[in-house]
């Protein structure tokens, strides 16, 4: 929690509808908004009446204990639900004002603007080039240099390519778990998305790997619109602009971090940051 | 209970137990013992009489020398016709149960029905196709015989083709979808390509299981003694070969038979252990 | 690239390339569909064809085409009660000799036997099943028989002499070819598919349940007995049912060693025939629609015994998997 000199959170405590934000608060605008979100796996309903805003190019954490419905967020802002049966939601999402929970949407689409990266590293079982060309190819037709460049483009970015430039054409699986990862990130950020979705990305990797994670996360900023889920409170406190703790499928609380992790107004919220159970 | 009793009895409940043990063991011996033997005479047999005339010469006529050479072509192109037919058929329809149509009440249907076909009599497929293609048509056809060994492969490739699939974590789907990648192409790019080993094992162990098969050949492309490149004719194949000339009271034929006996073996027992490394090499990676 | 940039790609893609997409989907999904209807059609097709090629049997002899014993292509009789008759008892003696050599087998491969040697032996178990059937049957006729005929199959006569029942089954000349010889064929042929399944329902065994028992003092034979095979019961009957399937409709090997009589001897060292080897023998040169017809009716009841069988062993291995919450 003490480790945020290189981030500047909001100083003072704001309101989720108001207060300071780096750029100037004005500047904030909402990109996607959740109203009265519910969910649920077939009969049991895993969130309840959710709503909260997530803005333009800030950092937004979901906190809270394990099953609190932190994951089944995100998974319905880009509708992964969608592919497995029984699992629905009611309420809305907009994305840029268009409810995406209704139908008619092209979820390929939908996908391809909302990045998602995965707790786990998933590199496609083909080489490195291959796995960020594949996204790209799926709805751009451009040519060979200009895919070269887009994949060094991506591999830079997420400061990969000096450790893979000579070997491009191996399996992405040969990397090790924390280069998987930042493989998973370059890819999803080469399809040139307006979100990323970040669900635990660095629950399954070391320390180091996971502060150069975390310094990409700072630096994508600029440019995305982020959401993370993480169970490491610290990990929130380091990269989020705003939070939401997440309890039992309802939202505890949200606000800017500053104001989560110093000045909680529930009771609840306090207890878990302060470790009390969760 | 005095000590004497409870060591008496702990006796005996040993003798019980290297009893037991015994038979396990000598239980194994038999089935290794069964295994080397028929490897075994097949070696002994077959190499004595295995020449270059093996592959260069036609089925003989009776009291005649020959060779194999029609029936190891009709095997041949039989065998790779019916891979290429029921392959695609048989990945397509595991990939259904898989992918498009996990859980549904027809894939748990078709899972039933194909775990029976993959041991149902062969030779009931023989008159299957005997009944739909050969009587229609009036003949013997070497297409006939690709029918049959079609449906022979296809149960085989629908299980493997399931089972390797499902092997894929949903995350790797996952990970394609949120990438904005429509089903096919999560599934033609990335789940086959993680499964491409399970696949190829399964393609190879439907190649071993027909190119041994006799049963269903025998009503549908018979037997042709001599060259033949017609697939609406009868076709000669080594089973068929084997059969005939293995009954028959000819030693020449005798010989011939114990030679593609051997032929078959090795190469059906090569596919299975190139199967077998395709999968223990896929585990090693993973 | 920042995303004021972003104008190019996915923001543009038109309307065209979804529409291809989702276009492609949807025939990749009833394509695989399809194919996946097929296997139904498959089954559906080969019953159906069974039942119209044996019609002219079925309503020429009705019921008593099963009871009757007599096959006589001159006459036009035909009973389908020997080969019915070889085919049952075949089986039976390939299981009574398979099951507990494959159970012994896997308690081995399970339990006793050093790591290493795991695989390589349950690789050449399973070898067996890999050999075509066809091996089995010349190497049936030209090497099993001539030794049973020589030396197994006197020795039998002369033991069993004088004790009923017993006498009976083992009596008349020793021909080396015959029902014991096709069900001792059949028992290697099947031992690889009850091993390899009673082995991997061995392996489902929770270790924490085989431990207690060890804990407790149990001897393996002891854990074998009171823990893994009535953990495992189902799985094991499902796995020789399999067997059974197998043996009931295996073909080529019987059809080698069995001696194709269509008689029902008292011994089971006589000839007889099985429904498969009839069919494999004689439906190339059945003339007459009658002849085809019922041996085509054969082909139906063998269909129809397999089915029942392995259908039986498949919802038996699913309880199975279902215990161990696969």
């Amino acid at each position: 929690m003490k480790d945020r000199s290189n981030i500047q959170l909001p100083s003072t405590a704001v309101p989720p509808d108001g207060g300071k934000h780096p750029r100037g608060m004005a500047d904030l605008k909402e990109k996607i908004s959740v109203r009265d979100l519910c969910f649920y796996y077939g009969e049991s309903m895993a969130l309840k009446h959710i709503s909260l805003p997530i803005y333009e190019k800030t950092v937004t954490a979901f906190i809270g204990p394990s099953g609190c419905g932190k994951s089944t967020l995100l998974r319905t802002l880009n509708r992964m639900y969608d592919l497995y049966p029984k699992q629905r939601a009611s309420g809305e999402v907009l994305l840029d004002g268009h409810n995406i929970l209704a139908g008619g949407q092209d979820l390929n689409l939908l996908r391809a603007r909302i990045g998602m990266v995965f707790q786990k590293p998933t590199p496609f079982p083909m080489s490195i080039y291959e796995n960020i060309a594949f996204g790209i190819r799926l709805y751009e037709k451009i040519s060979r240099a200009e895919m070269d460049e887009r994949v060094e483009d991506a591999l830079k970015r997420t400061a990969l390519w000096d450790e893979v430039k000579d070997k491009l054409h191996s399996s992405g699986m040969s990397l090790s778990g924390g280069q998987q990862q930042r493989l998973c990130i370059a890819r999803t950020i080469a399809v040139r998305p307006q979100v990323i979705l970040l669900d635990e990305p660095t629950s399954a990797l070391d320390p180091i790997s996971t502060a150069k994670i975390e310094e990409l996360i700072y630096q994508l900023k600029a440019d995305y619109t982020i959401v993370i889920v993480t169970h490491n409170m610290q990990q929130a406190a380091r990269v989020a602009d705003f939070t939401a703790f997440m309890y039992l499928g309802e939202l505890g609380e949200y606000g800017s971090t500053d104001q989560i992790f110093t000045k909680p107004k529930e009771k609840r919220t306090e207890d878990y940051i302060t470790g009390r159970f969760g | 209970m005095s000590a004497t009793q409870t060591s008496s009895r702990y006796k005996r409940r040993k003798v019980y137990h290297y009893l037991a043990m015994a038979l396990a063991f000598i239980a194994t011996g038999m089935g290794l013992l069964a295994l080397a033997w028929i490897l075994g005479t097949l070696l002994w047999k077959g190499f004595g009489s295995l020449s270059w005339d093996v592959f260069s010469q036609m089925t003989p006529p009776p009291g005649e020398s020959g060779g194999l050479l029609n029936a190891i072509y009709g095997s041949l192109v039989q065998t790779i016709l019916a891979t290429l037919v029921g392959t695609p058929i048989g990945i397509a329809a595991g990939t259904y149960m898989a992918e498009y149509g996990r859980n549904t009440k027809l894939t748990t249907t078709v899972r039933f029905i194909n775990d029976i076909l993959l041991s149902a009599p062969s030779i009931v497929v023989g008159l299957f196709v005997y009944e739909i293609m050969v009587a229609p048509m009036g003949h013997f056809s070497a297409w006939a015989g690709v029918a049959a060994l079609s449906i022979l492969i296809l149960p085989v490739v629908v299980r493997t083709t399931e089972d390797m699939l499902l092997l894929v974590p949903d995350s790797l789907r996952e990970a394609a979808s949120a990438l904005g990648a429509p089903r096919y192409l999560v599934i033609r790019k990335v789940c086959y390509g993680a499964a491409k080993a399970g696949l190829m094992t399964g393609v190879l162990l439907a190649v071993a299981r027909i190119s041994g098969e006799t049963a269903p050949l025998l009503f549908t492309s018979l037997n042709n003694q001599f060259w033949s490149t017609d697939m609406n004719a009868p076709m000669a194949n080594l089973p068929v070969v084997i059969f005939q000339f293995a009954l028959s009271p000819y030693p020449d034929w005798q010989k011939l038979a114990w030679v593609g006996a051997l032929i078959i073996t090795l190469t059906v027992l090569t596919l299975n252990i190139l199967a077998r490394t395709l999968i223990s090499t896929r585990k090693q990676q993973n | 690239m920042n995303p004021a940039q972003n104008t190019a790609g996915i923001y543009t893609a038109d309307r065209k390339v979804l529409a291809r997409n989702s276009l492609k989907d949807s025939f990749a999904r009833y394509l695989t569909k399809s194919a996946a209807v097929l296997v139904l059609l498959l089954l559906g097709g080969v019953i159906f064809a069974l039942i119209e090629g044996s019609l002219p049997a079925i309503k020429q002899y009705g019921f008593g085409f099963i009871t009757t014993e007599r096959w006589n292509p001159v006459t036009e009789i035909f009973g389908a009660k020997a080969p019915i008759y070889g085919t049952v008892v075949t089986s039976l003696i390939a299981m009574l000799i398979a099951v507990p050599v494959g159970i012994g087998i896997a308690v081995f491969i399970t339990e006793l036997c050093p790591r290493w040697l795991k695989q390589p032996i349950s690789t050449a178990i399973e070898l067996l099943a890999g050999i075509p059937s066809i091996i089995y049957g010349i190497w049936g006729l030209f090497i099993l028989a001539p030794l049973l005929q020589r030396y197994i199959q006197p020795a039998l006569i002369a033991t069993f002499e004088g004790v009923p029942v017993l006498e009976g089954l083992f009596s008349g000349p020793p021909y080396g070819i015959g029902i014991l010889t096709a069900g001792l064929i059949l028992s290697i042929m099947v031992l690889p598919f009850i091993t390899s399944i009673t082995r991997d329902v061995f392996e489902t065994v929770p270790p924490m349940l085989k431990e207690s028992a060890y804990g407790l003092g149990c001897t393996t034979w002891e854990v074998v007995r009171h823990v893994v095979l009535p953990y495992t019961r189902t799985g094991v009957i499902g796995g020789m049912m399999l067997g059974l399937g197998r043996a009931l409709g295996e073909t080529m090997a019987v059809t080698f060693v069995i001696g194709n009589a269509h008689k029902i001897g008292s011994s089971l060292l006589a000839p007889g025939t099985t429904i498969s080897a009839s069919i494999a023998n004689e439906f190339t040169e059945a003339d007459g629609e009658l002849y085809t017809s019922s041996l085509i009716a054969l082909g139906l009841i063998l269909f129809v015994i397999t089915f029942i069988v392995l259908a039986a062993a498949r919802l038996m291995l699913l309880r199975l998997d279902k215990k161990a919450g696969k």
